[in-house]
């Protein structure tokens, strides 16, 4: 989140989209009924009326995958409306702090273009990517701007009268704001109607009530989460809602933001950590074999953005550029990892993946198990066999694993593929089946210490309750007790390339060491006279303050530069405030912040930004980009709920990003950019950096009932097509609407935690909902070919395999009219499988393999199938 | 000052966080081998049983626009004056003046069910499957009652994420209830707001110490239609006239005794004369 979960309650209108807020962030809701109770109104857009809809004051029933066709037709609603009622909206924001003036490369080409057959310009069909050269600013060292944006006389803004054309004509082609209307014009909504099946005047009602945060001093928040990014276009579905928010100045204001509903209980801080594929820790990127990146100096000079400087008629001057301390990131993250060497030694210890043509996430990794590339496999708490799609193929991927080790609590639907029931016509044999598979019983969450980060970057400490069962163990003395065999191991017998392992700073006891690895993520420094910004320097083995004190030369260590700041020498107030608190670490009194329970709001204007509980990153930075929270002169845009004020000599309230004075009030080289981490210090409305478009652009899911309403290009050309084959059959067979004619999305409820290990073992929990079931709207259900009831079984197939559930029957779903048919959509909940103490069919079984062209996440929630009584 | 329940239907979630926490502090076992129900259009168990005191009922009201998915958690209501305590016979229900919990005490009870009879909300279950069956319900954790002064409420009610449960006095409640009711109404242009215009349970039946507000008629969630009479008005009724009923019967007695008697006696005399 660019925000934090207190802070929706600070909104003046909340949507949720993509998102089920109610059933699968249930605490959440706390914040935006209270939202709401001081008149903000909440709008849920989902295909299906849930738990959510029941609390939001306008549901806008969507068809599953069509979240850009609706947020385009709300830029273009935006933008038209910015044109004839200017007032109604922050022209400042819009001016100062994004990029809409900013002129982009002669040679763009946008998907409505002629010849462009939705497609942006270039498309290289050889290597079936984009060359991304024309989605540059025209000058991507020192930007150019379209000055008459950049000036409230522009008559485009004034002349109410003025046609759409003469308007916008009078801008240059290629400035970003041009290039915005260019394309989302095409999103009216007749033609926006027809793609996502909701009614013209519904969409009209909801576009004119979000836009009303477009408003200076109003606010609104956007909430999503699977709904939006489990399509194959997921990151341009993200993209629209930025847009969105930045044409209406909603980024760095309380009750703003775009914000992630982060999966439960760790997801953020699990990439933060960097358990994907594709980064290091604090989200640097993965080291790759490129030529770059042979050297540790070629890397850094590879992944430290150069900056872009603003126009010269913007108001700020510096865009700060944040990532150009990568190198001290890098630096110190190496010394952390092999606290004894040089890091442009250890550097070479590294793995470089491969930049291109092998897939490492979740999908390419279960496609090589299946192809037999991969000889063990070690889970740590995941359920690939019913958490991933296409299970059937994924549980028959597995039987090429040599062995499995899994650390878990419970017994779950991977450890046991291996004497899975039969379905789908699949007996197994498990005298066939060759993988030993071994289960390391792990500690459950609240039977160890450490700390989880929410999805406001809050990194809460939490306590061991009670003590684990028997022989399980927290799954961080595993992996120490395993490190320290596997090196001892490494030390008596060699190897190809014994000297990561053996190199590896490793010095921990058997149990108990979060405390200790918290301090490491900080960071330390590790020689005399490393300079501190506030004045001053480091004592030898002083934890760092924060992550600009970092050194790019091997001085420091810090394990995720994200963190630095967490763990510190801990100040007099806070050895005053919170005295339990105190360690001594290195001789030096400290204290882990993520351990704070202040619970008085200091904030001004109580924005609920609790400074002092817990800690959170960047630097205890509650809401980020906060600088655009203020006009250029340091004054907040809303006097009510001020994050950031300048108060003539310092800034008070939240931290400030970024530092300095006000634009207005700061010497040249110094008027400091709010968005510090864009290397242009403005916020991206056109965005190059993505594999498929610098804008959202309507694509179709992988199944689809319809042929793509705006363009020839049916699907993201960009989009992760996979290929799961076991023994000469692909799994991930495409389905038509032919045979498939009714469009499914899956869910998780309240009741039930992703594959439903941890809940349908717990009885209190199973009994609220022990069985597999399948929401059916009463229209579809009542139709002759159907005729079924609730409580009826059915069975839904799609391409990849069918599962049998109870149908529940319900209002909650209704029929929708797409490009003039009858459509129905159905709900499938994916938390069974058949281990466990109830168990049902995996919803899982049904989903492809395909994924998003910048991430890989899975397509789950659009998909086609076919639904029959069983 | 007894205290109550307000429930919100317009902060619900239906998240049944509710159930677990009834569920875990009764240490009531789960019910694993029922088969799903699906009525309102979601899962679980739909009544009280004896081993579960609460559940979340789902209920989908209306059409297009118009449509509402309600949610009402169902329990012992407390009630001001309990049916069940007047039909128990040997007194194992009783009301607890200062908490307002009715609270059952198996040690006095008989097992007659009189009390399951009684409940306009059809509240007390029986455990049907034991030797030594039990009454069952909600106990208004009156335990955690005794610490309400330092803030302890109903399981359920704690772990409300939303505050759609809210514990306190019964009439500050219905105060805020009331308040709640018309602030929506202020802040409405139409001047409806959100909420129906009633406080379930501040006057049916007497008055409970559970009460609803809700964007739908409490009926609709199939909460009994209830006038303001307490159920016990017909126990006190039948039992004001008792002594009636006593003298009465009595004085019909004595009166026929006494014609029988002088009968008999005229009768007796008359014989007399006719031998004389």
């Amino acid at each position: 989140m660019t925000n934090h979960w207190i802070d929706i309650r600070n909104a003046d209108c909340v949507l949720i989209i993509g998102s089920n807020a109610a059933e699968n962030h249930p605490i959440c809701m706390k914040y935006v009924l209270q939202a709401q109770a001081k008149g903000a109104k909440v709008i849920h857009v989902d295909p299906r009326y849930s738990r959510t809809s029941a609390r939001a004051d306008m549901f806008i029933r969507i068809r599953t995958g069509t979240d850009i066709a609706f947020m385009g037709g709300m830029i273009y609603w935006i933008l038209e409306d910015m044109r004839k009622n200017p007032g109604n909206y922050n022209l400042q924001y819009v001016q100062q702090y994004t990029n809409a003036a900013y002129i982009v490369n002669s040679g763009i080409k946008l998907p409505g273009d002629e010849g462009q057959n939705g497609l942006f310009s270039v498309w290289d069909s050889t290597n079936s990517r984009y060359d991304t050269a024309t989605w540059k600013y025209a000058d991507p060292a020192n930007a150019t701007a379209e000055s008459k944006l950049l000036t409230d006389n522009w008559s485009g803004w004034t002349n109410r009268v003025a046609d759409e054309e003469s308007a916008w004509g009078e801008l240059n082609n290629n400035c970003v704001l041009k290039l915005l209307w260019r394309n989302y014009r095409r999103y009216d909504k007749a033609t926006v109607s027809k793609i996502t099946g909701i009614p013209q005047e519904k969409l009209e009602a909801v576009y004119a009530e979000y836009a009303k945060t477009g408003a200076t001093g109003q606010a609104g928040t956007i909430m999503y989460a699977m709904g939006a990014t489990q399509h194959t276009y997921a990151v341009q579905n993200i993209r629209a809602y930025s847009i969105v928010q930045l044409l209406l100045g909603n980024m760095g204001v309380a009750g703003g933001g775009v914000n992630a509903l982060r999966g439960t209980s760790n997801v953020q801080g699990s990439t933060d950590q960097a358990l994907l594929e594709h980064i290091l820790p604090g989200y640097l990127k993965m080291t790759t074999d490129v030529d770059a990146h042979q050297t540790l100096a070629g890397y850094v000079g590879n992944i430290t953005p150069a900056q872009t400087n603003p126009p010269a008629d913007l108001g700020g001057d510096n865009p700060v550029n944040w990532w150009k301390n990568t190198p001290k990131y890098v630096h110190s993250l190496l010394k952390a990892w092999w606290p004894s060497l040089d890091p442009a030694v250890s550097y070479n210890y590294l793995p470089k993946k491969k930049a291109s043509g092998v897939n490492y996430t979740h999908m390419g990794l279960i496609q090589a198990i299946g192809e037999g590339k991969v000889e063990g496999l070690w889970i740590w708490g995941q359920n690939p066999a019913a958490g991933g799609p296409t299970s059937l193929g994924a549980r028959d991927a597995l039987k090429k694993l040599k062995w499995m080790v899994a650390s878990d609590i419970w017994f779950n639907e991977t450890h046991t593929f291996w004497k899975r029931p039969t379905t789908n016509g699949i007996e197994v044999n498990p005298e066939d089946i060759q993988t030993e598979v071994f289960l390391l019983p792990a500690a459950g969450s609240f039977e160890k210490e450490g700390s989880v980060s929410n999805s406001g970057r809050w990194v809460q400490w939490r306590y061991k309750a009670v003590e684990p069962p028997e022989e399980a163990i927290p799954d961080l003395d595993m992996m120490i007790r395993l490190f320290k065999r596997i090196r001892e191991l490494y030390v008596k017998e060699g190897g190809a390339f014994p000297d990561p392992i053996v190199n590896l700073g490793w010095d921990y006891s058997d149990e108990e060491e979060a405390d200790v690895i918290a301090r490491e993520m900080n960071g330390y420094a590790l020689v005399p006279g490393v300079p501190k910004s506030a004045g001053g320097t480091y004592e030898v083995g002083e934890m760092i303050d924060w992550f600009n004190d970092l050194q790019a030369d091997g001085r420091t260590s810090s394990g995720n530069w994200l963190h630095c700041g967490q763990y510190t020498k801990a100040s007099a107030t806070d050895q005053q405030n919170y005295p339990e608190l105190i360690t001594v670490v290195k001789g030096i009194p400290s204290i882990n912040k993520a351990r704070k329970r202040g619970n008085v709001d200091t904030s001004p204007s109580q924005v609920g930004l609790y400074p002092n509980w817990s800690w959170c990153w960047p630097r205890n930075r509650r809401i980020i980009y906060n600088r655009a929270a203020v006009d250029l002169n340091g004054n907040p845009w809303d006097a009510e709920h001020p994050v950031l004020a300048w108060n003539g000599t310092t800034w008070v309230g939240d931290v400030v990003d970024g530092g300095g004075n006000p634009i207005n009030l700061a010497a040249a080289g110094s008027q400091n950019l709010p968005f510090i981490m864009n290397s242009e210090g403005v916020g991206k409305l056109w965005g190059y950096g993505l594999k498929d478009g610098p804008i959202p652009e309507v694509y179709e899911p992988w199944e689809s009932p319809i042929s793509n309403l705006m363009t020839v290009q049916q699907n993201d050309p960009a989009a992760y097509i996979g290929k799961l084959v076991v023994d000469g059959t692909d799994w991930n067979r495409r389905g038509t609407v032919g045979d498939f004619p009714i469009i499914a999305t899956t869910y998780r409820c309240t009741e039930h935690w992703q594959t439903g290990i941890m809940t349908r073992n717990l009885p209190w929990l199973a009994e609220l909902m022990p069985e597999m079931y399948v929401e059916i709207g009463e229209d579809l259900a009542n139709s002759p070919e159907l005729m079924i009831k609730s409580g009826d079984r059915v069975k839904v197939t799609s391409a990849r395999g069918s599962i049998e559930a109870l149908a529940v029957v319900t209002k909650r779903f209704q029929a929708i009219t797409v490009d003039g048919k009858i459509t129905h959509q159905v709900g499938i909940p994916w938390h069974w499988g058949y281990a466990g103490r109830v168990t049902g069919d995996s919803g899982n079984v049904l989903t492809p393999h395909v994924g998003d062209a910048n991430t890989s996440i899975p397509e789950s929630k659009s998909f086609l199938c076919k639904v029959e009584k069983a | 000052m007894a205290y109550g329940v307000l429930c919100d239907g317009t902060r619900c979630i239906g998240c049944r966080a509710c159930s677990v926490a009834c569920k875990s502090w009764n240490k009531n076992p789960a019910d694993i081998d029922k088969k799903t129900s699906v009525e309102g259009g979601i899962e679980g168990k739909s009544v009280v049983s004896d081993k579960t005191f609460t559940f979340m009922r789902f209920k989908e009201i209306g059409d297009g626009d118009d449509f509402k998915w309600a949610f009402a958690k169902i329990q012992c209501m407390h009630c001001l004056k309990p049916g069940c305590e007047t039909a128990c016979i040997v007194g194992a229900l009783h009301r607890n003046k200062h908490t307002g919990a009715v609270s059952y005490d198996k040690g006095k009870c008989i097992g007659c069910r009189y009390c399951m009879v009684a409940c306009p909300f059809g509240i007390p279950t029986y455990e049907w499957e034991e030797r030594m069956p039990w009454i069952r319900k909600c106990t208004f954790c009156s335990d955690r009652l005794n610490e309400a002064e330092n803030g302890m409420a109903p399981a359920c009610v704690t772990a409300c994420p939303t505050r759609a449960l809210q514990f306190g006095e019964r009439g500050e409640l219905i105060e805020e209830a009331h308040k709640r009711i018309q602030a929506s109404k202020d802040a409405d242009p139409t001047g409806v707001g959100k909420y129906v215009d009633h406080v379930y349970g501040e006057e049916e039946v007497g008055g409970t110490a559970w009460m609803y507000i809700s964007n739908v008629d409490m009926t609709e969630l199939d909460l009994p239609w209830l006038s303001t009479e307490p159920v016990t008005k017909n126990a006190r009724t039948a039992m004001s006239l008792l002594p009636y009923y006593a003298t009465g019967m009595l004085a019909l007695m004595a009166g026929i005794y006494f014609i029988t008697k002088r009968k008999q006696k005229i009768a007796a005399g008359k014989h007399e004369e006719k031998k004389g």
